[in-house]
């Protein structure tokens, strides 16, 4: 399967990258590991005419607790043992994403900005034409929702819920110069599985902050899938919590794998900061959270058993965090 | 800056410079190009592992790697870290063991264990199988794969 | 571990390396898509996007007129229908008139390169008229507005009826203390063997025309070449590469193979097919999605009186092996019990899907699931433990069922000793705690279909040829297709094992329909079984005519002598002898080169009614395993933890393969069990994709535990049978009957996903029924 011809460029530095960027504007696509812009490719998934490989910026590499540059390679985290003890939440979530050959590849970067899937839409140019093809490639109409203009195309990624939840924080270069903002807020709260991030087309993501307290919360990550590697998230769970004694002092919950974006969900748990987590709060909660979440059927997994899942992981997810202070 | 018109890099411990395209494939490169058909092509999605090499000693999917990228760097197929004459331990305990049935997950396979017992001598069960969770077969149920690398590993004390 | 005897022989019932493993390990093993020869274009092919269409016109000027384009092939010009099954030839290279599927081919090119032939793909214009789509069995039973093919059964899409009854099954249920029925609803599985459809041809000024093709059956290929091409069997030659897993899928002659030879005829120049991995899945010839019914009836201490089956078998567009699987769909089901009284009516139905075939077990699976499901649900209901209800309906060696398949060694009885002893099930069944389970399933498959599929009995089923040159090794050669199971290493063993040499004397021969004699190749399980024979009458004759120049040379009768690695010896008298090599230039002198002939033929078995022959085999294999499972009540997820499987291969000849026959098949079936679906939306295939095809992965791998007990059987090569495709069956209602134990749910829907797990759980829940205290 070959790739149709672009012109590949590649820049050895942040500011270099957005000039080229600027330059391209509409005509690229950034190029990290690969893992997932490839296969996308191959399917003649929006191609564009020019790649910018990152692969040269050497500010984009490497990581350490408080900073990982986009274009860490998802194994460097996992093997870094010492990480993964002060992240387990994270630790839990890079171990489970597709297998160790594309972690080998992939980037942090394009774990967080991964394209949304679909049955619909990952698919060949032949596969899409002989349907019809939908709004997020080359068509006009939603295959899964037909009545409306909208995609809903699943955010897929294991990291983005597990960063979220160590309040994470993202620095993006654009031309106008570097901006910080939650990695929550990267993802467009107003847009949908095509208009899926905030940023402008083109910004690029150099790195990802972690606050100095990120250390202090206690996080877990759960993954719903079928098979125990390859398989992308058909639910990601991510929970935080911080402990005074048997009051939680603080706690979040980030969902992925469900909707277009992943979400955290302060609003449910901020009123249980303060107590204790009862097992009847805990329930509570879960079944708040399997309300507020909207699966569609595009994915493997029937979606009412996705949304039923929610609450089964948040328990459990929670359940570790409890132990974990216990033990 | 565009794509150099020669690509150079190592190749199985050899420097080589070989003309390619920014949109080469990684996989095609080596099988169509170079002739180096013992890396196997099983689904070009990243999807199987059977195109499973060594870049900078490191297991990767050729199917999803850009050729151009491996400008400087080195790459080891099968054939590389075939030895000249007879097997390699993990080789020797895959053809012993049973662990290779019809054969075309097996080089993937034998890249991936290699590295792992490169890095880990005395991988535990567990490490073994989260090591091959990326190498698909669907031949052998994995069990005599796991029993090969397992022997690989006592042989190499 | 498996059964301790001691093997009489050197080799044989040890565990011999594959002799192909050092190039497997190594990346040099040569498979199709490795063949490059000069001047190779790339053929491609155009799919249909239309699930059923009249095809009113393709106008492929502007695909021709592109730079770099050699051929472009519609229907047309090789329209001569083709099929594995004579009686069936529905299939033709490239569509001709209608498109009967996503993915049916309807166009072919050949170009300079991969970007050419794609580019040209996209300059063909097909004015077709969309047909009715039909995708439910259940539709075509009736008739329909445009039947898909003309040969259904009177206006309907039936592709084949089988009818058949043996006793007098009403009687039996009128007199039965006990009845129990089950539904089994199957969803459609693929092969999903790792190395992609592939093959290469090439027609040379010679007048001939050679195909490397990526097979399991090439003779079968080396037929269907000839007859669509129009050219003699004589003219082509077929060789078959290593392959890369078959599982049934490479069986069939398939289309791309026939479409890949005439690119190559009609360019002059070699053409390579490679077909990618979504296309692999629109070519499916996998398992048919099925229904079945079976109602069985039992006296009162469970022993069975009487099977009802009916099974509604969703074929897709071509006919396939499919009169084979409506037959196997019932008479399957006639081991590895006694069943006096038998009906069977079973339907296929072609639908506008992609094709499906011959799997692993095929016609055997999903059959298998249904009637052990329902005798578990019986033993159960008659409060009789699940192996005493089996050891009592256990079918004698040396017995006739009702249909009249003949079975000779059985060592069922000793399956089900092993497999209750070594799991401690006595001490577990029931004994669990809610969420944990363990179950039996019982298996039973032919070894090796007793009926050549085109032609007459009179012709072996296999024959090999030994040559014996000068430097003593013996080259073998044989149509037997190798795919991964390891039937070169135990011809070579075969060999080995006869004329006392080391397995490194031996060299097996690739594939090549001009120098081997014609085998059927790799189905139905039956090369072991009929491989193995030939080649030991073969190893045979070149002994006798070895042993006789050593007994000239030793001027005794060659009935003095006996064989000892490498050396002829007198039996009466060990120290005179003559070595292999002595022997053999002696018997070399004035001929030259040794050669010899051994074959296979299978003898008449089986009834005389309609139908009779399917499903009858020299011998049969026999399984009962024991599955220990865990569900997660919350979330519906199943860990399957070890499996007992005891299995009678008769003899097993090569330990290493047999294990790992059971092994794959084992995580096969799990496949089928757990996951793994062809699903659709409409006509349209929703995953034809390695990642959403749901192969389990190592960590979903149970413990197995493998229990070889056969004994010789009477026919088979030094005592063999089979273990490549029975030691699938019994695996899935093991985990089936396993879940009833964990969670009180029968399942008779497949794939088991944890949605329906929990759907289970929940109805139980609802209709307030307890199970072990939950
Ligand atoms: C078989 C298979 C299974 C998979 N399973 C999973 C899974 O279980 N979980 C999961 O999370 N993912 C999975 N993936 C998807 C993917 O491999 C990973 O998400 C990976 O982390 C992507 O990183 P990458 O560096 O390869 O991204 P790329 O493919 O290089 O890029 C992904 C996207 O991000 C953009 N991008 C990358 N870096 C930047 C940057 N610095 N600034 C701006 N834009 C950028 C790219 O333009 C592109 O649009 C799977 C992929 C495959 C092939
Ligand atoms: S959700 Fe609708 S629009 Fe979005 S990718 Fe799927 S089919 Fe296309
Ligand atoms: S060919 Fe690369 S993963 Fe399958
Ligand atoms: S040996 Fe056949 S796929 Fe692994």
């Amino acid at each position: 399967m070959h790739l149709d011809p672009f012109e590949l460029h590649r820049p050895t530095s942040v500011e270099a990258t957005v000039r080229l960027a600027h330059e391209l504007h509409g005509r690229f696509d950034y190029l990290a590991g690969g893992t997932d812009l490839l296969p996308n490719y191959k399917m003649h998934l929006n191609l564009r005419p020019h790649l910018i490989a990152l692969h040269d910026v050497a500010e984009l590499s490497g990581h350490s607790p408080t900073r990982i540059g986009a274009m860490e390679r998802l194994a460097a985290i996992d093997e870094d043992a010492a990480y993964r003890t002060a992240y387990p939440v994270v630790g839990d979530a890079v171990g489970e994403i597709a297998t160790p050959l594309v972690r080998a590849s992939g980037t942090v970067g394009g774990n967080l900005l991964v394209e949304t899937r679909c049955f619909f839409f990952n698919q060949s140019y032949f596969w899409r034409e002989s349907l019809g093809f939908c709004l997020k490639a080359d068509g006009d109409k939603c295959h899964v929702v037909p009545q409306k203009e909208v995609c809903y195309a699943t955010f897929s990624g294991d990291l983005a819920p597990a960063l979220m939840v160590l309040g994470a924080e993202v620095e993006i270069a654009g031309p106008t110069g570097r901006r910080r903002l939650p990695l929550g807020d990267l993802y467009d709260a107003k847009g949908d599985g095509i208009r899926r991030l905030a940023i402008a087309p083109g910004e690029l993501l150099v790195a990802v902050h972690l606050p100095a307290d990120a250390g202090s919360w206690r996080g877990r990550y759960r993954k719903l899938r079928v098979r125990p590697s390859f398989d992308f998230p058909e639910l990601g769970v991510a929970v935080a919590a911080r402990f005074d004694g048997a009051r939680v002092q603080g706690l979040r919950i980030a969902i992925g794998g469900v909707e277009p974006r992943p979400r955290q969900f302060d609003e449910l748990t901020r009123p249980l900061e303060g107590g204790a987590l009862s097992d009847d709060r805990v329930r509570e909660l879960a079944a708040r959270l399997e309300r507020s979440v909207r699966p569609v059927h595009n994915t493997f997994l029937a979606p009412d058993y996705r949304r039923r899942m929610v609450g089964v992981y948040v328990r459990r997810a929670l359940a570790d965090v409890r132990e974990v202070r216990a033990g | 800056m565009s794509s150099p018109d020669r690509l150079r890099f190592r190749l199985n411990g050899q420097p080589v410079a070989v003309p390619c395209e920014g949109a080469r494939i990684l996989l095609d490169l080596l099988r169509e190009d170079l002739s180096l058909t013992g890396t196997k092509r099983g689904c070009d999605l990243g999807t199987c592992g059977c195109c499973t090499v060594l870049v900078d000693g490191r297991p990767t999917l050729s199917c999803l790697t850009l050729a151009a990228l491996m400008e400087g760097r080195s790459v080891d197929t099968i054939e590389g870290i075939s030895p000249p004459q007879g097997l390699s331990p993990v080789q020797r305990a895959f053809v012993e063991h049973g662990a290779t049935q019809c054969g075309f997950c097996t080089p993937g396979f034998v890249v991936t264990a290699t590295a792992l017992l490169r890095d880990h001598p005395h991988p535990s069960r567990e490490e073994i199988v989260r090591a091959i969770s990326g190498n698909l077969c669907r031949c052998t149920g994995y069990t005599k794969i796991i029993e090969a690398i397992e022997s690989a590993a006592r042989e190499t004390v | 571990m498996a059964s301790t005897a001691p093997s009489p022989y050197r080799l044989l019932g040890g565990r011999i390396p594959y002799v192909e493993g050092p190039l497997k390990v190594t990346g040099r093993a040569e498979y199709t898509d490795d063949i490059k020869r000069p001047g190779m274009l790339v053929g491609r092919l155009l799919r249909s996007p239309w699930p059923h269409a009249r095809l009113r016109s393709i106008d492929v000027r502007e695909a021709r007129a592109l730079p770099g384009v050699f051929a472009v092939l519609t229907g047309e010009r090789y329209p001569t229908p083709f099929g594995v099954l004579p009686i069936t030839h529905d299939e033709t290279a490239i569509a001709v008139g209608k498109a009967r599927y996503i993915g049916d081919i309807i166009a072919a090119v050949a170009a300079a390169d991969e970007r050419t032939a794609e580019a040209a793909l996209a300059r063909i214009r097909v004015d077709a008229e969309p047909l009715p789509e039909y995708l439910d069995p259940r539709v075509g039973l009736q008739k329909v507005a445009e039947p898909i093919h003309a040969r259904g059964l009177a206006g309907t899409n039936i592709q084949k009826e089988v009818v058949q009854h043996f006793g007098d099954v009403d009687a039996a249920f009128a007199r039965a203390a006990h009845t129990t029925r089950v539904r089994g609803v199957f969803a459609g599985v693929t092969h999903a063997f790792t190395e992609p459809l592939v093959t290469v041809a090439e027609a040379t000024p010679d007048g001939r025309l050679t195909v490397w093709s990526a097979t399991q059956v090439p003779h079968y290929l080396h037929r269907s070449l000839s007859e669509v091409l129009g050219i003699p069997m004589h003219r082509i030659r077929v060789i078959k590469p290593e392959v890369g897993g078959g599982f049934g899928g490479k069986s069939d002659p398939l289309p791309h193979e026939i479409v890949c030879a005439a690119l190559a005829l009609e360019t002059g120049r070699p053409v390579k097919i490679l077909v990618d991995r979504e296309d692999v899945f629109y070519t499916n010839h996998g398992r048919h999605p099925t229904q079945n019914d079976v109602r069985i009836a039992t006296d009162a201490e469970g022993r069975i009186l009487a099977y009802d089956i009916d099974a509604l078998i969703d074929g897709g567009a071509w006919s396939s092996f499919g009169t084979v699987t409506t037959y196997y769909n019932g008479v399957l089901a006639m081991g590895p019990y006694r069943v006096p009284n038998f009906r069977y009516k079973g339907r296929r139905v072609y639908t506008t899907k992609p094709p499906s075939g011959a799997m692993r077990a095929h016609g055997g699976t999903n059959i298998r699931y249904s009637v052990e499901v329902a005798l578990d649900q019986l033993a159960e209901e008659l409060g009789v433990d699940p192996f005493v209800l089996r050891t009592r309906n256990a079918l004698p060696p040396n017995s006739t069922t009702v249909n009249e398949f003949r079975i000779t060694s059985t060592s069922f009885l000793a399956c089900l000793e092993a497999a209750r002893a070594a799991s401690g099930w006595d001490a577990t069944f029931r004994k669990l705690p809610y969420g944990e389970g363990m179950g039996l399933g019982c298996g039973f498959y032919i070894s090796g279909s007793n009926s050549p599929i085109h032609f007459t009995p009179k012709m072996p089923q296999s024959t090999v040829h030994l040559k014996v040159d000068m430097d003593g090794g013996i080259a073998v050669h044989s149509m037997q297709a190798d795919i991964g199971q390891g039937s070169n290493t135990l011809l070579a063993a075969i060999v080995a094992e006869v004329l006392a040499v080391d397995l490194d004397r031996v060299h097996v021969q690739r594939v090549d329909s001009d120098v081997s004699p014609i085998d059927l190749g790799s189905y139905s399980s039956r090369v072991t079984f009929m491989m193995g024979n030939a080649a030991r009458a073969a190893a045979e004759e070149l002994k006798g005519k070895l042993a006789s120049a050593a007994a000239n040379l030793l001027d005794v009768a060659p009935e003095e002598l006996e064989l000892v690695p490498e050396r002829f010896r007198l039996r009466a008298d060990p120290s005179r002898g003559v070595s292999f090599l002595e022997a053999l230039h002696r018997a070399m002198e004035h001929v030259g080169a040794l050669t010899a002939t051994g074959s296979y033929q299978t003898r008449p078995v089986g009834g005389s009614f309609k139908g009779a022959r399917a499903g009858t085999a020299p011998a049969y294999s026999f399984a009962a395993y024991v599955a220990r499972v865990r569900v997660d009540e919350e979330t519906g997820e199943i860990a399957v933890r070890k499996i007992w499987a005891a299995f009678d291969c008769g003899r097993p000849l090569n330990r290493l393969a047999v294990e790992g026959q059971i092994e794959g098949s084992i995580h096969m079936g799990l496949g089928q069990l757990l996951g793994e679906t062809m699903s659709y939306r409409g006509g349209r295939l929703l995953n034809p994709s390695l990642l959403e095809y749901k192969i389990p992965m190592p960590q979903q791998m149970p413990e197995v535990e493998i229990l070889l007990v056969g004994g010789d059987d009477p026919e088979g090569p030094f005592g063999a049978k089979e273990a490549g495709e029975g030691p699938l069956v019994a695996t899935l209602p093991a985990v089936g009957n396993a879940l009833h134990d964990a969670i009180g749910v029968r399942f008779h829907e497949l794939p088991i996903t944890p949605d329906r797990v929990l759907r289970g759980i929940d109805e139980r829940r609802k209709e307030g029924r307890v199970w072990k205290g939950a």
